[in-house]
């Protein structure tokens, strides 16, 4: 132990080790109202895992109807659909994508990428014992878990679950167009998994401003560390904006207020496109905080698997904090067929294409990153991979939807659900399973199969590039998004088989998460034990604690000596023998001195 | 050896696969243009294609590339740099401002010129151009046209449902609104659309250069039925839509019924 980390750990000595809650001994207080990040990180990734196999399940059916109009889904659909037959009906349908968009971006990606590592890595990367408020951690899972009853229950009040698309667009969303329980239930769900990200933003933000372990400043943070914060902040800025939209909008609908009613049916002096506003206010930034944690998960693996510093670390930080400025003011972009005025439709233009610049950069340094480095395909590394190749099909595909003379005749076509499946849907979820394959053996002390990891990846990726391209084809040749049967439009007849094409594709894809079931399961009871640090990486959780850590992460706050990328440096290799040097890794005394300051400077 | 060699033809496909549904529009897919302006975004979604697909292969290309010839093989050392020094900045906003003006800045400026030249160049309500009210409702189109007196909201008002006969080579300008929930008024061959929202009046306007039966389509879900909602436009020359305003305006005068307020949804432009 090196004195300066002494030193540290007496300063820290008078709150003692007792600064972090005592380790509880009650099965309850240990498993299930825990405040260790830890745990309720595996909370969130439980619960994001159960809805993501229910939205995709859910996905599989939209793709029957599509790809079979009219006919029986097959195996359990006497039971799912009682009451047409097996037949997803035209009701039955609308609930179906609109709970599918629900469930996937509320209660499966958030839940995993932000409130799982988000959990799990910012305290353990910046060298912290616990979240600064872990009573404040615990109530924002159990909030999240009072928002899924709700929602659940929806399922099974009279007229069925919520069918005003996950947008939720006034004024199809109040009473006069989705009369039933099921919408308002929607409603208070939104609000408290929105309250329930909103704790966690404030606990996370706090986290990385004050429990840092001495010698890590903002620049020395790990990348994944940079994008979760982003996340946080945004989370924080605009999820009271969607809360104040929901808000509305149960008034409308329970107490009969009329902000957004408007029309010769009711009589209201309110504004339908209001709503609109608020939505995306939030909404286009939800985009971002999606993405952010991928992204900065990608950025740092890239660098470890390339066995490279990230290559513009600064910048990528920095294009990132950019791209998160930025998100709040594209939102009009949602909104160019509304009658936005030519004006207005001109700004969002300029600012939509302003927005691609940051996200050229790091593109720029993640490409860097990867070349002339010494590559290993582990399984995380293949994910992140994946990541940067459907985000930038997806990114790139945005371009036809920023400018608005192709904006006119793709929006609310497929193209769109291409479009944003690839960037914020495909990309998340392949961030998502390479955090998991990446952080498995310090999560459970385990080592996960590879060969079943990577039959997963193939059969994830090539799916999903054949599924979402596919739809970016069908939105090409018109097709509208929500349509129970589009066979209805003679225009759109001859699109059946690559519809056909794209359902076929999205049960492979289905097919392959049994891949990850098998392994996830095997791995978390007989896989290897894993060692401290299989991936030879640098960061915190890996060198300097046990697999799993200990319920206080670290026997002593490690003291930062420098960023998370330290790979490949001759002197250091010179002096240590391996090509990375840990984030709290002194040399060995000879030439240790030279080298530091080089890097230093 | 052959696995990684396995993996990467497998990667190969995927791309090619791409690709293929990249310049698949070449080949044919979108329905027929038979609009004055459609070519204008069916040319800036060429431009963007190839654009996108030249920046997806060249990053596909430094991807595939690494990882085929940068590999971790015992005696590879990676190289060691970390891109904060000056020259790498530069670099990195040089590549960037390209991109930025060569792709987004001629896209951008190409699509306020297409706005300018077509979608804003809203036609002059010279008698000439056809004027047509549209009330959306679920689940379906009500369309007004202003009959003899050229005047919206009066006893002569031709009402259609679904059904939307007009002239080919003449501007059409409609107003629309919404009786319930938010709708959108969609030409896919005409590649344009627009939203019909409650309480508020919104427009558009196209040119029809071929003669036909084309689909209306509500592009915004607007509940169960949402897929069914569909309207017929009906190109046809000046002559027979003359003689159609004729015969149906007098259908019209005939069957105004002054009790069913329901009907009078019209309203006055000028006002």
């Amino acid at each position: 132990m090196s004195e300066h980390a002494a030193a540290h750990d007496e300063a820290h000595g008078e709150h003692g080790d007792h600064d972090i809650h005592p380790e509880p001994t009650s099965f309850l207080r240990k498993y299930v109202f825990s405040t260790d990040h830890k745990v309720i990180a595996k909370q969130f990734i439980w619960l994001g895992l159960i809805f993501m196999f229910i939205g995709g399940s859910m996905a599989m059916m939209i793709r029957w109807q599509l790809a079979n109009p009219g006919e029986p889904f097959p195996i359990l659909g006497k039971q799912i659909f009682s009451n047409s037959g097996g037949i997803v009906s035209p009701a039955a349908y609308t609930s179906l994508f609109t709970m599918h968009g629900t469930i996937m971006i509320f209660y499966a990606i958030t839940p995993i990428m932000i409130g799982g590592f988000g959990n799990f890595c910012i305290p353990l990367m910046i060298g912290a014992r616990d979240m600064v408020f872990p009573k404040l951690n615990a109530f924002s899972f159990w909030m999240m878990f009072v928002s899924t009853i709700i929602l659940v229950i929806s399922f099974f009040v009279p007229m069925g679950a919520a069918g005003a698309g996950w947008t939720t667009y006034p004024t199809l969303s109040t009473t006069m167009g989705t009369p039933g329980v099921g919408q308002t239930l929607w409603v208070v769900a939104i609000y408290c998994a929105g309250a329930s990200t909103l704790m966690g933003a404030v606990n996370y933000i706090t986290t990385v401003i004050v429990l840092r372990a001495p010698g890590m400043g903002y620049f020395q943070m790990p990348l994944t560390v940079w994008g979760l914060w982003l996340t946080a902040i945004l989370n924080a800025l605009f999820i009271p904006v969607l809360a104040a939209g929901m808000i509305l909008l149960f008034l409308d609908r329970v107490v009969g207020t009329h902000f957004f009613l408007a029309g010769t049916m009711v009589k209201g002096g309110g504004d339908p496109i209001l709503y609109q506003h608020l939505f995306w206010i939030f909404g286009h930034p939800e985009v971002y905080i999606l993405i952010l944690p991928g992204w900065g998960v990608v950025s740092d693996l890239l660098s470890f698997f390339s066995r490279k510093p990230a290559y513009g670390y600064k910048v990528t930080a920095l294009a990132m904090s950019a791209v998160c400025v930025l998100s709040a003011v594209v939102y009009g972009h949602h909104m160019f067929t509304t009658g936005l005025s030519p004006l207005l439709g001109q700004g969002f233009m300029v600012l939509t294409m302003i927005i691609s610049v940051p996200a050229e950069i790091f593109f720029l340094n993640w490409l860097h990153t990867l070349w002339k480095g010494k590559i290993r395909l582990t399984v995380p590394m293949l994910f992140a991979l994946g990541l940067v190749f459907v985000f930038g099909l997806g990114g790139l595909t945005g371009l036809y939807l920023a400018t608005i003379s192709t904006d006119l005749y793709l929006h609310d076509t497929y193209f769109v659900v291409g479009h944003f499946h690839l960037t914020m849907a495909a990309a998340v979820f392949l961030g998502s399973f390479a955090s998991i394959y990446f952080w498995f053996p310090k999560m459970f002390g385990r080592m996960t199969n590879p060969l079943l990891g990577k039959l997963h990846f193939w059969f994830s990726f090539i799916p999903i590039n054949l599924i979402f391209c596919g739809m970016l084809y069908v939105g090409f040749g018109g097709m509208q998004r929500r349509l129970y049967d589009p066979s209805v439009y003679a225009t759109f007849k001859h699109l059946l088989p690559v519809n056909q094409f794209i359902s076929t594709s999205a049960y492979v894809l289905g097919f392959g998460s049994i891949f990850f079931s098998i392994n996830f399961f095997y791995s978390m009871f007989y896989g290897a034990k894993a060692p401290q640090n299989p991936w030879e990486v640098t960061t915190l959780e890996w060198t300097n604690t046990t697999s799993p850590p200990p319920h206080h992460n670290y026997d002593v706050i490690p003291t930062v000596l420098r960023g998370a990328h330290e790979f490949g440096n001759p002197e250091f290799m010179k002096a240590t023998g391996k090509d990375w040097l840990g984030q709290a890794e002194e040399l060995p005394a000879a030439g240790a001195k030279a080298a530091d300051k080089e890097t230093a400077e | 050896m052959t696995r990684p060699r396995n993996i990467f033809l497998l990667a190969a496909a995927v791309v090619a696969a791409s690709c293929g549904v990249a310049h698949a529009q070449f080949i044919g897919g979108r329905p027929l243009d038979v609009s004055l302006d459609g070519h204008r975004g069916d040319w800036l979604f060429d431009v963007t294609t190839l654009s996108v697909t030249l920046l997806f292969i060249i990053m596909v290309g430094i991807m595939l590339g690494a990882a085929l010839l940068h590999r971790d093989k015992p005696g590879r050392k990676a190289h060691y740099e970390t891109g904060i020094g000056r020259s790498h900045l530069v670099l990195t906003a040089v590549i960037s401002s390209v991109i930025f003006f060569g792709v987004d800045g001629v896209l951008l400026v190409s699509s306020f010129n297409s706005l300018t030249e077509g979608f804003w160049k809203w036609p002059a309500n010279d008698g000439k151009t056809v004027t047509v009210e549209v009330m959306a409702q679920q689940w379906g189109w009500n369309l007004r046209y202003p009959g003899k007196d050229g005047k919206f909201n009066t006893p002569d008002d031709i009402l259609t449902w679904n059904d939307m006969p007009i002239p080919k080579d003449v501007p059409v300008m409609i107003k629309m609104m919404s009786k319930d929930v938010i709708h959108s008024f969609y030409l896919p061959n005409f590649r344009t659309k627009q939203d019909a929202v409650p309480g508020q009046v919104t427009q558009l306007w196209f040119q029809a250069v071929e003669k036909g039966e084309f689909e209306i389509g509500c592009a915004q879900h607007c509940g169960v039925n949402h897929y069914k909602m569909k309207g017929m436009l009906k190109v046809v020359e000046q002559a027979d839509f003359n003689q159609w305003l004729e015969t149906a305006g007098a259908d019209a005068v005939r069957r105004y019924d002054a009790a069913d307020t329901e009907a009078h949804w019209g309203w006055d432009w000028e006002s």
